[in-house]
């Protein structure tokens, strides 16, 4: 089961932020590959919501980019800039909060296995 | 694993260029994501201009170019606050007639205090007009045809900021 696009499009920030925060540079196709690998396939990023993300994070100051050329073409690297590392926990924290407040709200219990 | 050539390289960016992408960081992230999957996926003697149609198709869902609109629209409108259509209107009536409607019944309760149940037809006219007509505009709104109404169509979403102070975005076909 993958889920819905709509689902994932208010957390898309907070998880690039977070693949950031724990891996020290990255770029775009690193990135939908570890989501998939970390989830088991059930968060797949698309190009179409990754990368005006990563333009708007870049543009935000929130990461900063490393060019590196492979033969003719460029690879973006990645990483958190000061600003995007403050940032990063504190949309975190949110994202936490908010997942608590709606396992409260619709009575969901954890699952244990 | 396939090896991409310099010209398929020319190719895939002339394309996104033709396809709308004029964003040159953009067109990076996309030539080197295109270039992966095409490396990894490709057998050696396949064919790599039907390997990358395919491809770029998945990308999108009615054309390419909705990733730097995309782009576009976390740029500029990022600060903005995003309203559908309903809550504009709501938004609107609160701002504009709630406080007229509220100061009518403040001083409706007023009349009671003094004068009792016993008001005159003014009074209570005056407040059922001017209480019902949102009621009458917002029924205008909803039931006007598509055609009739294209300032804010039906499902856009309503941006309100500072520059631009309101940026009204049609629903997608």
């Amino acid at each position: 089961m993958t889920y819905s696009p709509e689902l994932l499009k208010g957390t898309l920030k907070t998880i690039v932020l977070k693949l950031l925060t724990d891996n020290k540079r990255m770029y775009g196709y690193e990135m939908t590959q570890r989501v998939k690998e970390l989830t088991l396939d059930k968060i797949q990023i698309t190009e179409g919501a990754l990368y005006p993300t990563l333009h708007a994070l870049e543009a935000d100051g929130l990461v900063k980019v490393e060019i590196e050329y492979i033969g003719k073409r460029v690879r973006k690297y990645y990483s958190l800039s000061p600003t995007g590392k403050a940032k990063a926990k504190e949309k975190l924290k949110e994202l936490t909060n908010f997942v608590d407040t709606m396992i409260s709200l619709l009575d969901l219990k954890p699952k244990l296995d | 694993m396939y090896c991409i050539s310099d010209q398929q390289i020319d190719f895939i960016l002339a394309d996104l260029h033709r396809k709308g992408i004029q964003i040159e960081g953009l067109q990076s992230n996309l030539l080197d994501h295109i270039c992966i999957l095409i490396e990894e996926n490709l057998e050696e003697d396949g064919d790599f201009e039907q390997f990358y149609f395919t491809t770029i198709k998945t990308f999108y869902q009615q054309e390419l170019r909705e990733i730097e609109e995309e782009a576009l629209f976390l740029l500029q409108f990022q600060h903005h606050l995003r309203f559908s259509r309903n809550q504009f209107f709501l938004l609107l009536f609160t701002i504009f007639i709630g406080p007229f409607i509220a100061g009518d019944l403040l001083w409706l309760i007023n009349s009671v205090d003094s004068n009792g149940w016993n008001l005159p037809f003014e009074i209570w006219g005056a407040t059922v007009v001017y209480s019902l007509f949102p009621l009458l505009i917002l029924l205008v709104l909803f039931l006007t045809p598509e055609r009739q109404d294209p300032l804010i169509p039906k499902k856009s979403t309503i941006l309100l900021g500072i520059k631009p102070f309101i940026k009204i975005i049609p629903a997608r076909a």
